[in-house]
């Protein structure tokens, strides 16, 4: 079975180099790409779509396609990890460890033994890492809303300035793991559970589809952002660049569930109950 | 203003020179940490300052100064929870602080 699958790579890599060599040379000036395309998106990027970014315009607007599937690729992603780590088997150790809050004393309850509640007076720690660590948490706390806030900037701004979906949905994401890394897994679980990230990753996906097909239901081309301007009531050059900022906020939602997935199995090694 | 820029970039130029001898130079990790924090929040706050002074007073630029003002002092709440939280790793995976060898005992 490997060397099947190590001679059908090796095939498919052959193929992928031949038809490499059928492209022009890199920065070839006389190139398709460079004499046509290129030329046409600094000049016309503008008034097609009233997008100062020209990276974002091309990204989202002239390219939607690709962006479309590196998002699908993105969740495809998420969805591969689940399925090659996540484990429903039972295999946790016969104990717990507690920590009694308001005296620092950790108990140690067998299976037999009734487990208590999480509460302020009893808290779950984890077996092998047992953070009681106030200024981390505190700094945690403090910190997690502005990274929020300047991801979502990120998103907002992406028309104007570097950024879009991709990285401000990874910035949130971040923000996540952040949290979970300072409190424990189970905390960031109890935020936001696997089955809300998987929910969230797809729907980020539909966001975008949805969009195309929306596009395509008013009349015009898969993707083409001008066919929603009589429903969000402007010209179809500022309909183009809102449907930029839709399609962005549903990379943003994708790539920020996948990157939490990510975290939670790789933490736990797919078995969610103690992380890091 | 311009002379002030300068000497706060210079105090920040001697303050990165000195953390930098500080990591190459102390014996162990906790004593490396020491400087290595220093060198994030202070050294940053004089050289990222004075580039915020230059852009806020030379450029005419509030907003951009602004945002680098903001970047200060993130800086200067997460960059020594980091160095805590290192430190605390160390300690909690059982690393014993450097001692200064004693001159009675044989050096091994």
């Amino acid at each position: 079975m490997r060397i099947v699958g190590l001679i059908l790579v090796v095939i498919l890599g052959s193929v992928l180099f031949y038809g490499s060599l059928a492209f022009p040379p890199w920065g070839d000036p006389a190139s398709p790409a460079s004499s046509h395309l290129s030329p046409y998106y600094i000049e016309k990027a503008m008034e097609d779509t009233s997008v100062p970014n020209l990276v974002t315009a091309v990204l989202a607007d002239y390219r939607g396609y690709d962006t479309m599937f590196e998002t699908i690729v993105i969740f495809a992603a998420g969805i591969a990890c689940i399925v090659l780590l996540r484990t429903f088997k039972e295999t946790e150790s016969g104990s717990r460890l507690y920590r009694h809050i308001p005296t620092g004393i950790t108990l140690k309850i067998d299976k037999k033994g009734r487990f208590p509640e999480d509460s302020v007076v009893f808290e779950r720690i984890d077996s092998h890492w047992v953070p009681h660590d106030l200024i981390v948490k505190t700094t945690c706390r403090l910190i997690v809303p502005f990274i929020q806030i300047f991801a979502l900037y990120v998103i907002a701004h992406g028309h104007h300035s570097p950024g879009g979906g991709f990285q401000g949905g990874v910035i949130l994401g971040a923000a996540m793991i952040i949290y979970a890394i300072a409190f424990n897994l189970r905390s960031a679980i109890r935020r936001m559970s696997e089955r809300s990230a998987v929910m969230l990753s797809s729907l980020g996906v539909f966001i975008y589809a949805g969009t195309g097909a929306l596009c395509m239901l008013f009349g015009l081309n898969y993707l083409d952002y001008s066919a929603l301007a009589g429903l969000l009531g402007v010209d179809p050059v500022t309909a183009r660049s809102h449907g930029i900022l839709i399609v962005e906020i549903g990379v943003g939602i994708a790539v920020m569930a996948v990157i939490v997935t990510l975290y939670y199995n790789l933490a736990s090694a797919g078995r969610h109950d103690e992380g890091l | 203003m311009n002379i002030f820029i300068t000497l706060l970039l210079i105090c920040g130029l001697i303050f990165f020179t000195g953390g930098t001898l500080g990591i190459l130079r102390f014996p162990d990790f906790y004593s490396r940490l020491h400087p290595a924090g220093k060198l994030d929040t202070f050294g940053l706050v004089t050289t990222v300052g004075a580039l915020a002074l230059y852009i806020a007073f030379v450029q005419g630029l509030f907003l951009t100064a602004l945002k680098i003002g903001l970047i200060i002092v993130f800086v200067f709440i997460t960059s020594p929870t980091a160095t805590h939280a290192i430190v605390d790793a160390g300690v909690r995976a059982g690393l014993k602080p450097w001692t200064k060898p004693s001159s009675g005992e044989d050096q091994t």
